[in-house]
């Protein structure tokens, strides 16, 4: 989010899902497609074999990366320093579009500066990517009439996160592919509604649409429209959150259908910080490891029990409408107005139309939206006005920003990178048959049989020097925790790397993750830490 | 005992309205475009005849979306089970296409056949079915080349066909002629002469309007030649193993077992549609999966071209094309047939496929209920092998059953079922036992047990072996590891009739001498003469005089007359592989080797699909299996 949104002064996906069907390049970076966005992975899939090429980076050798023209097999962590590598080679060959940098950007100059001396056989000693590949995907991405980005949270999730992000917004600029029917920046969101939420104002610097916190006049309109005076400094985001709470600097948490105790960084920190408040509150549809810490649990609705919208990756609002009435009694949004009628403000219990309403009025980004026109048709924000329709593409003839900024970044190494006691690097994400941290697949059996427990993808050179099999038990060692797992091996992992997910609470692989984060997002780096492991 | 009329289209509101009085009527519902679900239909909703085809097919209302089987109470010691059938509701089933008909006269053939399934007989009693012919082809339509349309030939109770103002109606049935009783007004007698020439017209003009599509007429047979062809690993890859294609398959019928716990002392099992494509659906409980991916991907286009057609005489795939259309990989059954029959020409030799008798039918009504049977007692036979003694409480169960099987379905109530081979039989009055190594979720609630706990019990199951034309013959045994449960019980009756038969060799089999089961009966069985009782295994052990090394090694020293003798072998594929390679040698016949194939069972019953290997269910056609035959079966046991 907020990498793009430095860039290009708008932290979502550049352009609609169906224009990736009319690009002829597509760069998918940290995207394991099509397990976790298999509706995208599709339309990937189907352009790979329509003629378009396809360019994957990423450590591990996944579906998509077997399926590609070129796989760019980088070192995890490495990825700055891979595309000022291809960054470099374009430029140097001419490839970059002059015009474009000239009037729709600034501050190349930074970029060249940064670029310099990723040199292709630096690029290659620090990435790990062969020369020759660097050459084929540089000239590839650049040459191409219309080439598309596509990453997720193998960018995102490291303590460089953003700068990783500004570094292929970068390439976009250079390459001039942003603006146009088939290119673009564009971020997979992990969830239905992680875009909702963060345009929602879910984010403790912003107000709903992206409007700053610090902005005395957007102050000024939500104090006016909710009579109360709002504060002057934004807030803290979930992880500095558990940090006061560790601190007795904050009090009491609502927690509504999130599990920091699996999903966040160094579980055990979590789970103590939980502990201190005074008072946690937890909504939620199921029991979770989380719930068993909160002093009150009140039974949440599910998706099926929620009238409103959701809003996906590319931007586009779309109404859920409820399919039975909640089983428990309230919905969610009720939830909320009630506690907040006891604590002391009236918030009235108001429709999910009316609150959308009141969203879409005080949210420039939105204004043109209401539930009777999203019966009728999902639309792409930016909607200024009732007759707008829609923006399914940004920045055409001008960034939102005005113009792009260049960043021209250097390379950030990992936090905590293998070494002699811990001499193998996690890896962390998703398998196909679990969300999250399985609080709602983990109770359909077929989906559990699928995976029914936390499996480690390691190297068979790797599991050999171990002494270990095809489904040994093992150990998973970090220097803040420990998980049992059971081995697969697979030279689909690098050697020297393990890869695992998160969706297990009786193996939280989130017991050996770093919390280290991105100073500007606070995401923590998920994907990298160093562990050892053990056979049982 | 056709009749023909015809009928007003704009009347159907009106006709259906007056049908719902006696039953639900399930009308396709149009939805975006030209798709369409089938829904209850109310009074005088509107009903159009111009969608394409229902997005999902029709299987799903005849297999319940979550299908009780049965309902228990209890606790430890007092288990009851009663079946969760329920009588189906009268339903007319309107507007299904073609393709859904000739996927319905499949599933009365698979259902209905050897093991009938209750819950769709009670279900398909109650329906009545009102099929519409095409007019215009969907975009994957290709029933054409499959010949299950664009129009019906058989298995509606009434048949329409959409022409402009008209609708022509044709009755096959007496269940037809109740709806037309019903809806007497609305239906005008045509003469059938007059129907047939506009039918014929209406079909060969929807004939034209399709794209082309494959030759499908050779299909079986290039596929089975193409079994090893590059195209399965090509397209392997691309699938994400969404089961997509087999939730909108009229013709896919496989399901898993779920275990709902209602309270602590009752509970029900469910089935829900399972899919061949998910990974887990032939993963056994070890993590061993006989079926490779590209081997997932193989085995569902075989099996509606090749197997199901095979085994029951019906068309496996009636070209409705849902599969197609819901791919995000874009995997096409007519390209893959097209493929596959250009670069597989017939070059005269077919391979054989033996296609076993399929049994006669059976009811009964306790199909997937299972029975309470108490543990008598538990003994430890290696350290992670049990013997279970058990006894039904119904004591009369077990004089009425005839031990012709060769496993029961053993469940642990709440938790699940597996499935376990019978070692010991009916001669213990009425005591059955089991061998049970502790993998998976069941076997290691059945590990929890104590003497007097309950169990459930469904079988005997499946053929066992022919022990009784081994008379006068040399008989070979090999059990590796807990291999030697299943032949235990034919080891006993071959010894009670030791005279019948020639020399007895057993070979016990394991890594250490640890892992063998029934080492007292097998020091027993040694003293008896003329059997010959030795021991194969990787470890050196002083409690018996054993080989260590393979059970290869010990062949040749046995001396059979090995032209005319029988073996057993109970151990891995891989294991049997080696060992008849070098039984062949020394002279034996693959027909008079035999195996058992206990691969990933589930229902025990031919239904729920997972033991399916090429066009057979190890549960019914097995889990014995001769050698030759073995090898005829796709590797994927």
């Amino acid at each position: 989010m907020a990498g793009l949104a430095t860039s290009f002064g708008s932290g979502a996906m550049t352009n609609p899902f169906d224009d990736l069907e009319a690009s002829d390049c597509l760069l998918v970076v940290g995207s394991n497609t099509t397990v976790a966005h298999p509706m995208v992975g599709m339309r990937l899939m189907r352009r790979k074999r329509t003629g378009g090429r396809l360019i994957v980076v990423d450590p591990r050798r996944t579906t998509l990366a077997e399926l590609a023209d070129i796989h760019l097999r980088l070192r995890p962590g490495t990825d700055v320093p891979l595309f000022n590598g291809l960054m470099r080679i374009i430029h140097e060959s001419g490839w970059h579009k002059q015009d474009f940098i000239e009037a729709r950007t600034e501050n190349f100059p930074a970029l060249l500066e940064a670029i310099a001396p990723w040199t292709p056989e630096a690029t290659e000693s620090v990435t790990g990517v062969p020369r020759d590949l660097l050459f084929r995907a540089a000239e590839a991405y650049a040459t191409a009439a219309a080439s598309s980005i596509i990453y997720c949270l193998g960018i995102t999730q490291h303590r460089c996160g953003v700068n990783n992000v500004r570094v292929l917004a970068d390439l976009a600029m250079l390459c001039g592919q942003i603006g146009r029917p088939g290119t673009g920046v564009n971020p997979l969101r992990g969830q239905n509604n992680v875009q909702g939420s963060c345009d929602m104002g879910g984010l403790p610097d912003y107000y709903p649409g992206y409007q700053k916190v610090d902005d005395p006049e957007v102050r000024a309109t939500f104090a006016r429209a909710w009579n109360r005076p709002q504060p002057t400094t934004p807030g803290l985001t979930s992880l500095e959150m558990m940090e006061a709470l560790h601190r007795g600097s904050l009090k009491a948490m609502i927690i509504l259908g999130e599990n920091p105790v699996v999903s966040d960084p160094d579980a055990s920190h979590v789970k103590a910080a939980l502990g201190k408040a005074e008072f946690l509150l937890c909504i939620d549809i199921f029991p979770t490891p989380t719930t068993e810490l909160a002093h009150l649990t009140l039974p949440g609705a599910s998706f099926a029990e929620s009238d409103g919208t959701f809003t996906n990756s590319e931007r586009r609002v779309q109404r859920v409408r409820q399919a039975l009435p909640p089983l428990a009694g309230r919905s969610n949004s009720r939830i909320i107005q009630d506690l907040s009628c006891r604590m002391g403000y009236a918030m009235p219990p108001d429709s999910p139309a009316a609150v959308f309403d009141e969203m879409c009025a005080l949210t420039p980004s939105l204004r043109g939206m209401s539930h009777t026109r999203l019966d009728r048709e999902s639309l792409c924000w930016p909607c200024p006005d009732k007759d707008h329709p829609g923006t399914p593409m940004l920045h055409k003839d001008h960034f939102v920003r005005g113009k792009g900024l260049f960043a021209g970044l250097a390379h950030t190494p990992p936090a905590e990178l293998p070494d002699a006691d811990y001499p193998l690097l996690l890896n962390t994400g998703m398998g196909h048959s679990h969300y999250l941290t399985g609080t709602m697949t983990r109770r359909c059996p077929m989906l559990e049989r699928e995976m029914p427990h936390l499996v480690a993808d390691m190297h068979p050179d790797d599991a050999k020097a171990l002494g270990l099999r095809e489904g040994s038990r093992i150990r998973l060692n970090s220097r803040r925790g420990s998980v049992a797992a059971r081995a697969h091996l697979t030279d689909t992992v690098p050697q020297g790397t393990v890869f695992a997910p998160l969706h297990f609470a009786e193996a939280p692989i989130n017991a050996l993750t770093i919390a280290e984060r991105d100073p500007v997002s606070k995401t923590p780096e998920f994907k990298i830490c160093a562990v050892n492991i053990e056979k049982v | 005992m056709t009749a023909c009329y015809a009928l007003n289209p704009a009347d159907l509101p009106a006709l259906l309205t007056v049908w719902r009085k006696n039953a639900a009527v399930l009308y396709p519902c149009k939805e975006e475009g030209d798709a369409a679900r089938l829904a209850d239909y109310e009074p005088l909703m509107p009903v159009s005849l111009d969608y394409g085809n229902l997005s999902m097919p029709a299987v799903d209302i005849l297999n319940g979306y979550q299908d009780v089987l049965f309902h228990w109470n209890g606790n430890e010691r007092t288990y009851e089970a009663r079946p969760g059938t329920e009588d189906g509701r009268p339903t007319v089933l309107f507007g299904i296409r073609p393709c859904d008909v000739a996927a319905l006269s499949y599933l009365d053939e698979f259902y209905l056949g050897e093991y009938a399934d209750l819950n769709y007989s009670r279900r398909r009693e109650a329906l009545t079915v009102v099929a519409v012919n095409c007019t215009q082809p969907g975009r994957t339509c290709f029933c054409a080349a499959t010949q299950t349309g664009p129009f019906a030939r058989s298995g509606y109770d009434l048949l329409l066909t959409p022409d402009g103002d008209t609708c022509w109606v044709e009755c096959a049935t007496a269940r037809g002629e109740a709806l037309i009783a019903q809806g007497a007004p609305f239906f005008r007698s045509v003469p059938t002469a007059d129907l047939k020439a506009r039918q014929l017209m209406l079909e060969e003009q929807c004939r034209a309007a399709f794209p082309p599509l494959p030759d499908m007429s050779d299909a079986r047979n290039a596929l089975l030649r193409g079994f090893h062809h590059p195209l399965w690993d090509e397209l392997t890859p691309t699938c994400i193993a969404c089961t997509g294609c087999t939730a909108v398959c009229p013709t896919c019928t496989c399901f898993q077992f779920n275990e709902e716990r209602l309270s602590p002392t009752s509970g029900r099992r469910v089935r829900v549609k399972d899919s061949c494509q998910a990974p887990g659906f032939t993963r056994n409980a070890g993590g061993h999966n006989p079926r490779s991916k590209a081997g997932a991907v193989r085995h569902r286009i075989m099996d509606k071209l090749v197997y199901i057609e095979d085994r029951f005489g019906k068309k496996g795939c009636v070209g409705c094309g849902r599969c197609i259309g819901v791919c995000p990989a874009d995997i096409d059954i007519r390209e893959i047939v097209s493929r596959i029959t250009a670069d597989c020409p017939d070059d005269g030799g077919t391979p054989p496929v033996f296609i076993s008798e399929r049994m006669p039918r059976r009811a009964d009504p306790q199909l997937y209920t299972p029975q309470p049977a108490r543990i008598v007692s538990i003994n430890d036979e290696t350290p992670d092998i049990r013997r279970y003694v058990v006894r039904y409480t119904d004591e009369h169960l077990a004089e009425t059953f005839r031990l012709s099987g060769q496993f029961f379905m053993v469940t642990v109530f709440g938790v699940g079922e597996v499935a376990l081979s019978i070692p010991f039989g009916d001669q213990h009055g009425g005591e059955f036992e089991f061998c049970v190594k502790k993998v998976g979720k069941v076997t290691s609630a059945l590990a929890a047990l104590k003497p007097g706990d309950i169990i459930g019990l469904r079988g005997p199951y499946g053929k066992g072996f022919p022990y009784r034309s081994f008379t006068g013959r040399d008989v070979l045994i090999v059990g590796s590891g807990v291999g030697l449960a299943p032949v235990r019980t034919i080891i006993v009756r071959l010894l009670q009739e030791r005279e019948r038969y020639g020399r007895i060799a057993i070979i016990a089999s394991a890594t250490s001498y640890e892992g063998i089961v029934y080492k007292d009966d097998l020091r027993r069985w040694a003293a008896v003469p003329g059997v010959d009782v030795r021991y194969a295994l990787a470890r050196p052990t002083d409690a018996v005089a054993a080989h260590v090394g393979y059970i290869n090694d010990l062949l040749p020293e046995l001396g059979f007359d090995w032209a005319d003798s029988r073996a057993i072998l109970c151990a891995s594929p891989r294991r049997i592989k080696l060992v008849s390679r070098d039984l062949l040698q020394l002279g034996m016949h693959p027909a008079h080797i035999y195996t058992s194939l206990e691969t990933h069972m589930r229902c025990g019953v031919g239904k729920c699909g997972h033991c399916k290997v090429g066009s057979h269910y190890m549960c019914l056609d097995g889990p014995v299996f001769t050698y030759e035959e073995m090898l005829q079966l796709p590797e994927e046991f």
